[in-house]
């Protein structure tokens, strides 16, 4: 039997460590076909499973291999930030707001491969405020690109207890179909409420929240642009804060919000409001309506029959002239960035994703809490329109079938910074709690988007 | 012939004095194997202290080394606001949560068996994940639904303030006395710890010379305790300053980012507006306050080693 000697060990510890490192370029040769996906966790378990399919049946036919990470949304986002920070990155990520935020910032910085041929391929069925979402300006190549690949879609409409409104002794067949007139028709309810013992219940559930991540500024955003303030920035990149105009419609957005917390027709704790919570108050019966986000609030209630039936799902009213009023769509999709070790396959895979068959069938899955980008999946599968669901066909029509606009951020990252710093929840607690007038604190934070928006100068598009 | 040949013929000569030592003062007492093996064993901690301590740091300095950054920072017009909560929380929490350790300490040292008892009860939030226990705060303070005033209505027939929603001061107090009593626990049993070593024969002779109550204390076991007590509040404001939970899952910065402090402030700029460089610099900028206490903490260590 051979002695084990010092130097045999440290010999063989180096040999070992060489024939490592050797070794690796074989093995990742081998596993060339591989790619590396972050994928946002479902809302509910089908979505997850209805992913899993997908990529086993890509692996079916292509032989490929997607070593995938589902992830919930907010450690997703820390994820992909530290990943395009270290420039360790997988190959292709996915965001459920990838037009709102991230992917505009790190295509300005040019951290993300350009996927225009890609996005191209599929261009004819694209919503065209879904495609217009994809282009992100590159401050490196002073050009927009598509820089990710759009799949999905999701507007804020109003979620509405049809219970509490007839038992204040209204019915929403009478609710107006003016902006202000709609709000206002929600107030009387809150006394009549208190009236019949319901002493915690408000009336709207306006979100002047700065806690972020979305819910304060999509709220305030509804607002300004129903009163005609949509071109604060627009598709050049351009920003425009001393536009009358843009100033009129921040000022009367603020002064409508304000006045409806200070005159005790919120919920207090919407100032601080997180992501879940006007869903956990709406939930609560704590108020009468909420806009918000996908209808992630309905769906919440899907197997408590009584209640989904209960909430009413409504788009947008018209504006104060009777004008419908443009939802902001947003837009989730795939991007990949550069670094990617995989590209061929990233690229391969992500081709395979957007098909309208297999975005179909995966939104399916997950209930319609995200819609299609591609509008005539929704006009030829009765699933999106079916008048059985209180909800989805109501939210599928505002989203695809109804006026919509891009969110600012697409035009100009920088007002994804603006976004992220909460700029329209922090003019709203001006008003609120400093006693600051609406038109002091709409100059204030108009001044703030446009030292923001000076770091992101915009030369040619 | 090759050199090593020669060498061994002892044609060409060995290592100079000098070299030998050289070599001498970097092995120290270790001959031949036994500092190769040393080295060995040594190899795979500091690959472990590079990856994980030193690069990550390193890597962190590179992140806010400009100093543009950290003008950006100053004229965010949130930053001063945050500064201004750290000193406040970090002041008014460690203070509060050391003094009030001490006194536990010395009611925790009573030998009554319900002592004993409520003394397990007590340290019960200490050993709670930090993390469910903010959350079911951040709950328990809703001023519409939560726990609190739920009971204040129930009990007195009045709405209770919105703790975390509407006033800065109410947010900030909040998260300071739920920082209090998540830690305060562990500081108390430290303290407890200190007091149980202190020689029983002191504070008999201190009965002897009269000295009881308060005297004792005050002649007796806060000298003897200072040193630790020192150190252990020195401890405490360095975690503090660093702490996260207590702000963002109580009061999540909020109301209108009113209540955020540099370790927050550093995760919102990194995370939520999507630049690391800023979050970094944001942490950084308590290196002043945070540099001085350590090298504080390592002098008082060092000057007090033999005492208690």
């Amino acid at each position: 039997m051979s002695r084990l000697s010092r130097r045999g060990v440290l010999r063989g510890s180096l040999s070992s460590m060489a024939a490592g490192s050797l070794a690796r370029p074989f093995i990742a040769n081998a596993a060339a076909k591989t790619a590396t996906v972050w994928w946002t966790q479902g809302f509910i378990p089908e979505e997850d499973a209805s992913f899993r399919q997908i990529v086993a049946e890509y692996e079916k036919a292509t032989g490929n291999t997607i070593d995938y990470s589902l992830v919930p949304f907010l450690p997703l986002t820390q994820k992909i930030v530290s990943a395009l920070t270290s420039g360790d990155v997988p190959d292709v990520m996915e965001y459920n707001v990838a037009d709102l935020a991230l992917v505009p910032q790190y295509a300005w910085t040019d951290k993300l491969t350009d996927l225009t041929e890609i996005v191209e391929i599929e261009k004819a069925q694209y919503h065209p405020t879904a495609y217009l979402a994809t282009q992100c300006y590159n401050n490196v190549t002073k050009k927009r690109g598509a820089y990710f690949a759009p799949y999905k879609v999701f507007v804020s409409p109003f979620h509405i207890w049809n219970s509490l409104v007839e038992k204040a002794g209204y019915r929403m067949a009478d609710a107006p179909t003016t902006w202000d007139a709609f709000w206002d028709f929600f107030k009387p309810m809150q006394k009549k409420l208190r009236d019949k013992g319901m002493r915690g219940v408000y009336a709207l559930g306006l979100q002047a929240t700065t806690t972020g991540p979305a819910d304060g500024n999509d709220t305030f955003h509804a607002f300004m642009i129903a009163y005609g303030g949509n071109d604060i920035v627009t598709p050049d990149g351009a920003p425009h804060l001393d536009d009358p105009r843009v100033k009129e419609a921040v000022t009367k957005a603020l002064t409508y919000i304000t006045t409806a917390f200070k005159d005790g027709y919120v919920p207090p704790g919407a100032l601080s409001w997180t992501d879940a919570d006007d869903n956990n108050a709406f939930h609560a019966k704590q108020m009468i309506v909420d806009l918000d986000g996908t209808i992630s609030t309905e769906l919440a209630l899907y197997h408590k029959k009584e209640q989904y039936d209960d909430v009413a799902t409504m788009g947008l009213p018209n504006d104060n002239l009777g004008r419908p009023v443009p939802a902001q769509l947003g837009v989730g999709g795939v991007f990949v960035p550069k670094g990617a070790r995989n590209l061929e396959v990233a690229e391969d895979f992500i081709k395979y994703l957007i098909q309208p068959k297999v975005v179909n069938g995966y939104l399916k899955e997950g209930l319609g809490r995200f819609l299609p980008a591609m509008p005539d999946l929704v006009k030829t599968d009765p699933f999106w329109l079916d008048p059985k669901d209180p909800h989805r066909s109501a939210y599928t029509r505002a989203a695809l079938l109804g006026p919509t606009v891009p969110n600012h951020p697409v035009y100009n990252p920088g007002y994804a910074e603006a976004n992220a710093q909460q700029v329209w929840g922090v003019a709203a607690a001006d008003v609120i709690r400093e006693g600051m007038t609406p038109q002091a604190a709409a100059e204030k934070a108009l001044k703030r988007i446009g030292e923001i928006l000076a770091k992101y100068p915009i030369t040619a598009s | 012939m090759d050199d090593a040949q020669v060498l061994r013929a002892g044609v060409l000569p060995g290592p100079s004095p000098s070299v030998r030592l050289r070599r001498r003062a970097w092995r120290g007492s270790l001959q031949g194997s036994e500092f190769t093996w040393a080295v060995a064993f040594l190899i795979p901690y500091a690959a472990l202290f590079l990856a994980f301590v030193a690069y990550p740091v390193a890597y962190g300095l590179w992140l806010g080394h400009k100093p543009a950054l950290y003008a950006e920072l100053v004229s965010e017009p949130i930053y001063q606001r945050t500064v201004v909560n750290t000193v406040l929380y970090v002041a008014i929490g460690v203070n509060l949560k050391m003094f009030g350790a001490l006194l536990l300490s010395g009611f925790f040292m009573r030998r009554r068996w319900w002592v004993r008892g409520l003394l397990l009860v007590y340290v019960l939030p200490w050993a709670m994940p930090a993390l469910p226990a903010f959350v079911s705060i951040h709950w328990m303070l809703n001023g519409q639904w939560g726990l609190l005033n739920n009971i204040l209505w129930n009990i007195f027939g009045i709405d209770g303030p919105g703790w975390l929603e509407t006033s800065r001061w109410l947010a900030l107090g909040s998260v300071i006395a739920s920082h209090i009593w998540k830690w305060m626990p562990f500081w108390t049993v430290i303290l407890l710890a200190g007091r149980m070593s202190i020689p029983q024969e002191l504070y008999e002779a201190a009965d002897v010379d009269g000295a009881t109550g308060l005297r004792r204390f005050l002649h007796v076991t806060f000298p003897l305790l200072a040193n630790l007590y020192l150190i252990c509040t020195l401890l405490s404001t360095i975690f503090t300053l660093g702490d996260f939970n207590s702000v963002y899952f109580v009061s999540g910065g909020g109301p209108a980012l009113s209540t955020h402090v540099l370790a927050t402030l550093g995760i919102r700029d990194a995370f939520e507006i999507g630049r690391p460089d800023l979050g970094v610099a944001a942490v950084m900028s308590a290196l002043p306050l945070m540099v001085p206490l350590v090298i504080l903490l390592m002098r008082k260590l060092r000057t007090t080693e033999v005492q208690l």
